[in-house]
């Protein structure tokens, strides 16, 4: 267990004192050669579905994490995303470099309409605003006749670059894969920056932070608006891979309860919680999928077993288990100098 | 850390071990479909026994079939998932879906891109065939077939004078928004009501309110089962007279509906692939058959084309060479396109004859070309249908 979770973090730590990019830049490389340890196409498909998961989680986390901001609106923005890129795509045969920022923008103007209620509402309330947002997206992409309605929007095109075309799974991987670390480490520098601690003041307490010159309001808004660029990437990443094709069935409040489990199980507010919830909750959900019956009935417990039990996730486990482990190793060494010093003084 | 190693050699055996065996002289067909109906499950299950009784047999030229069924959910995503793991982890050699349109359509490109061949059990949407597939074979009858039907017997019959109204899923879209089109081209008449509902919508009554107004020959109703049943009963709820005559899609086949909408059903006149009212003898054998295996008192045309299709995938397998080894996975699934692709006439529940051809265009592959004109004559648990004509359509119907 010791060299398993000790020796990487000892590696990026050690990594991270020579320049705090290097360790993204490491991780990138070993990450190249993924697709070709799969035994099979379909478990790049799973690799790049985890990879859009892991940056709707991660946005999730931002808002929900480290501000405290009940939201189930995630979904609509990440819809937003979705359908901004594949309209662009589709009746205006914009390139996926154009649609990609494209859709971050929209999804964030959205983030300020969601962030809004959050000015007078706060746990469930603010839940129930965010939710009656996300079932409205829903409705209207389905009544859209122009977003392909009930029937779906296909023909999306696959990204280009240089006369190079993403259009296979294998090939889509190496696109999403420095979008999947990009999104991960700006939320790592996030949190160590001051706009990150103001998140934490603002999820603490509002009122003490306000006390101490925290705009809450302005770093709630901001907190969604970031959080939007995350699902809005997440999105018109999700609507460009092949087959190319989204529906709304895709971005319903059964989507938004299994991405909240990834972030809830992985760890609040924490960021690599929320990244093995993305991962773990994502090869459950296929290796389960004959069990469909029971799946969001155990999704469900899964989210009130967490929150009762372990409230900080497995990241938070994994956070206890180095806290306790430095914990013992200072007490060891404190023990060795007391006892140095102890077979000193009776020597002397 | 040993135990740990240890653990992983013994997996990665196991797997190899499993992957060998699952190689050896078998057909593998992956089935994606919506199972989350009792009906839909039975499909289903259906098809397990129907692969089950065809390996008992000796199976196909001494190889057994392997079916894997998984369920979409009539969600595109997960029926996006099926088809990949079908065509890339099971290496299979044929698949099978799905039952929603929507699900359906992305399917295609999946199985276009990995050339695989698919066989559609029950979605009707017209784009299915016309994306430009190879791989694509179509066994239910086709929304452009319903809506050249449905309109020219409406309008010649009933009147002109239609208020429309349709649930949130594709395939109620297509069909409404077809006959509508047909419509138009036909008798040159613009709808007198178009209203679509909220998925999950249960009260419909604003609607039909209004259309009480309009003075209309017909409402047509394109939804799902449980919808389309609320439709009909509040359609009467609201005072729409009798007289005015209730329109469906196909989905009015499905045997919920007369059961849920009870005495609201007489009457409503819809087009579907199936009657089991058929004094066919193939079809009360079938009949009889679903009823002992299943319990299914009325036989809807889901039931008949998932059948269908399994006869028709039967035949094209026989006919198929194929040698069934990882080496030959490419050429056995080219084989067994071209094998489909070469069944003709085929004769079953379908009211007319299945016939498919090579090119990739919807005339060969739209093989189902025969809609069943049926009229409700009463509702309830023991439900009774009159068919009122079968036609054949024109192979490039609604191509133009």
């Amino acid at each position: 267990m010791d060299v398993v979770l000790q020796a990487p973090r000892n590696g990026i730590a050690r990594l991270a004192a020579i320049h705090p990019v290097l360790p993204w830049i490491v991780a990138f490389v070993v990450l190249l050669p993924l697709p070709y340890l799969t035994t099979n196409n379909y478990q790049i498909y799973l690799i790049n579905h985890i990879g859009v998961m892991i940056i709707l989680a991660t946005g999730l986390n931002i808002v929900k994490g480290y501000c405290g901001q009940v939201t189930v609106g995630h979904v609509a923005v990440y819809a937003i995303g979705a359908y901004t890129a594949a309209v662009l795509s589709v009746y205006f045969a914009m390139p996926f470099w154009i649609t990609l920022p494209s859709a971050m923008i929209v999804s964030m103007l959205f983030g300020v309409l969601v962030g809004f209620p959050s000015f007078r509402l706060e746990g469930a309330y603010l839940a129930l605003a965010t939710l009656g947002f996300a079932q409205a997206v829903e409705v209207f992409i389905r009544v859209t006749d122009y977003l392909g309605s009930a029937s779906g929007l296909g023909g999306i095109k696959a990204p280009v670059l240089f006369g190079f075309s993403f259009d296979t799974y294998q090939t889509y991987y190496y696109l999403m894969l420095p979008f999947v670390l990009f999104a991960i480490y700006f939320a790592f520098a996030l949190l160590k920056s001051s706009t990150g601690r103001a998140f934490m003041a603002v999820r603490e307490d509002p009122v003490s932070a306000a006390a101490t010159g925290v705009n809450v309001r302005r770093y709630k808004l901001l907190a969604f608006v970031i959080s939007a660029a995350y699902a809005g990437m997440a999105g018109a990443l999700l609507a460009h891979m092949r087959p190319g094709y989204i529906h709304p069935n895709n971005f319903t409040i059964i989507e938004m309860v299994v991405v909240l489990l990834m972030v809830v199980l992985g760890g609040i507010g924490n960021i690599w919680g929320a990244i093995i919830g993305a991962i773990l909750v994502t090869i459950i959900a296929d290796l389960t999928r004959d069990l469909y019956h029971y799946q969001l009935l155990a999704f469900g417990l899964v989210i009130v077993g967490t929150v009762l039990f372990m409230p900080k996730g497995i990241g938070g486990l994994i956070d206890r288990y180095f806290v306790s482990r430095s914990f013992v190793a200072a007490r060891d060494k404190t023990a060795e100098r007391v006892r140095t010093q102890l077979d000193g003084d009776g020597e002397g | 850390m040993k135990r740990l190693g240890t653990c992983a050699v013994l997996a990665a055996l196991m797997t190899t071990v499993a992957a060998t065996a699952a190689s050896a002289e078998t057909i593998r067909i992956g089935a994606t479909m919506r199972m989350i109906s009792e009906n839909g499950q039975k499909y289903g299950q259906m098809m397990q026994d129907e692969f089950d009784a065809i390996n008992a047999a000796g199976g196909i030229n001494g190889a057994e079939v392997e079916l894997i069924l998984l369920n979409d959910e009539c969600k595109s995503d997960k029926g996006v998932a099926n088809a990949n793991r079908f065509v890339y982890q099971d290496n299979v050699h044929l698949v099978i879906g799905s039952t929603c349109s929507s699900v359906s359509l992305p399917i295609v490109d999946v199985t276009a891109q990995a050339e695989v061949p698919q066989i559609i059990p029950h979605s009707t949407n017209h784009e299915i065939t016309q994306k430009g597939s190879e791989w694509v074979f179509r066994v239910p009858i086709s929304a452009r077939y319903y809506k050249g039907v449905m309109a020219k017997y409406v309008g010649e019959n009933i009147g002109t004078n239609i208020a429309y109204v349709y649930a949130s899923d594709a395939a109620a879209q297509a069909d409404t928004e077809g006959l509508r089109d047909e419509m138009r081209q036909q008798f040159g008449v613009e709808p007198a009501y178009w209203g679509q509902t909220q998925e999950k919508e249960i009260d419909f009554r604003s609607h039909l309110l209004k259309i009480k107004t309009l003075d209309v020959d017909a409402v047509f109703i394109g939804a799902l089962q449980e919808p389309m049943a609320r439709f009909l009963v509040q359609s009467y709820e609201v005072g729409i007279p009798a007289d005015v005559k209730r329109l469906a899609n196909s989905s009015a086949s499905n045997a919920p509906v007369p059961k849920l909408a009870g005495d609201a059903i007489k009457g409503v006149f819809f087009s579907a692939a199936y009657s089991d009212s058929d004094d066919r003898q193939i079809a009360q054998d079938f009949n009889q058959l679903m009823k002992e295996r299943y319990d299914v008192d009325k036989v809807d045309h889901d039931f008949s084309q998932a059948w269908d299709l399994i006869r028709i995938v039967e035949i094209a397998l026989n006919n198929a060479e194929l040698e069934l080894t990882d080496e030959s996975l490419a050429a056995d699934r080219a084989a067994i396109r071209d094998a489909i692709a070469n069944v003709s006439d085929y004769q079953g529940l379908a009211s007319g004859p299945i016939s498919f051809c090579a090119e990739s265009t919807p005339e060969c592959r739209d093989g189902n070309r025969t809609p069943v004109l049926i009229e409700y004559l009463s509702g309830g648990e023991d439900f009774e249908v009159g068919i009122l004509d079968r036609v054949t359509m024109p192979v490039d119907f609604g191509l133009e």
